[in-house]
């Protein structure tokens, strides 16, 4: 090989490569994000029922999200971490759950018992199969939640 | 019709061992371009000129050029109404995959360019470019540098978030401050007295379509006077 074809080759490997970096991100953003498995209202599994012990709150993520599934002997309710108030992201305090930034505090099954939140913390659909738990939309419909924390789910 | 349709002049022997071989070869024979081509290639850039301070209005350019491939694509998923807007931007920044990455190249650009283009606007004064013969460049140049802020003043307000709100009542109320004219300038960009779904509408339109078509008129006036004038002398 000579030293000009080399430097082609090398010229033409660069060319395609920054092509195809630039390619790669554009035909990602126009594939509609509704199509991306795990995107929001698609049903995911969030795990085998194994994983969540009875008696606990277990943190999950869904779709992006922070939650936390609860077993009560059986009956697993998913619940959103994201406090009502201003959106922080809820610690599990024992069975209950209680917020870092203005002292919310809300009882195993979601009602306010400490302010400054006033709405209770909302619940995912959800049904077990073979299994594993899987998660749906969330339910919004307990409780007249503000368009912003509407919007945190969308 | 008054164009040459004759068939193109035979090449000579020494022509034929300048064309280049290839797709581009072919292309350029087809349409008898080498001697455009050869014009084009065979400028010498000063000496004086080999600094970067005179790379300002290049790098203005390749902005540009970024902002309208970026712009195309958030218009995939922008949605210019009220309830939605809003909405959308927040969509193409959390759910559409590289959507932060295409709507922040566009935003970093956007304000980048307003920079270069004072900057160039600034090397052009101060090495004494604008003087005879250039002063129509100068002039264009004036004019892309107001488009370009229009651009920027535009483009504010399509996310349609509080920020934008509160920037285009400023903007537009002092275009309504205008002598004569002011309320004129104002029911127009407002499409009202008021800002609502009419502003939105006309803002983007202005954004996507006008502003563009103006810009790329002067840029292709301002070049084809820069290759006519050629790089100015030095100081």
């Amino acid at each position: 090989m000579t030293r000009s074809s080399f430097l082609k080759w090398l010229i033409g490997i660069v060319g395609a490569v920054s092509v195809a970096g630039i390619l790669y991100p554009v035909l990602r953003f126009l594939k509609p994000p509704a199509a991306v498995s795990g995107a929001i209202g698609q049903v995911v599994n969030v795990g085998v029922l194994s994983s969540f012990p009875a008696g606990q709150l277990t943190a999950v993520i869904i779709n992006d999200k922070p939650a936390a599934v609860q077993n009560l002997n059986g009956k697993y309710t998913v619940y959103s971490l994201i406090c009502t108030h201003l959106g922080c992201v809820n610690a599990i305090d024992g069975d209950a759950f209680k917020c870092p930034c203005h002292g919310s505090q809300f009882s195993p099954t979601g009602v306010v018992t400490h302010g400054p939140a006033k709405l209770p913390l909302p619940t995912y659909h959800s049904q077990t199969q073979n299994g594993a738990l899987l998660v749906g939309p969330i339910d919004l419909s307990h409780a007249a939640y503000p368009a912003w924390y509407k919007g945190e789910f969308t | 019709m008054s164009v040459a349709t004759g068939p193109l002049p035979e090449q000579t022997p020494s022509e034929a061992k300048r064309r280049k071989p290839g797709l581009v070869g072919w292309v350029v024979n087809r349409l008898g371009m080498d001697d455009i081509m050869e014009d084009q290639y065979n400028r010498v850039v000063p000496f004086h000129a080999t600094n970067y301070i005179y790379c300002f209005g290049g790098i203005a350019l390749v902005l540009f050029i970024i902002l309208a491939a970026t712009g195309i694509m958030l218009a995939v998923y922008y949605q210019p109404t009220p309830d939605a807007a809003y909405q959308s931007v927040l969509d193409i920044s959390t759910h559409v995959q590289f959507g932060w990455w295409i709507r922040s190249i566009h935003r970093w650009s956007a304000g980048a360019m307003v920079l270069l283009v004072f900057v160039h606007m600034l090397r052009v004064f101060f090495t004494g470019a604008y003087k005879k013969p250039r002063e129509l460049n100068w002039l264009t140049g004036v004019a892309l540098l107001l488009i370009t802020m229009g651009f920027g003043f535009t483009g504010y307000l399509l996310p349609w978030d509080q920020k934008a709100y509160w920037a285009t009542k400023v903007g537009t109320d002092i275009a309504g401050t205008v002598p004569v004219f002011g309320h004129f300038l104002l029911v127009s960009l407002r499409g009202g007295e008021q800002i609502s779904a009419a502003t939105l509408g006309r803002f983007y339109d202005l954004h996507v379509l006008v502003l563009p078509a103006i810009i790329i008129i002067l840029l292709l006036g301002h070049f084809f006077m820069i290759r006519r004038h050629g790089i100015s002398g030095r100081l």
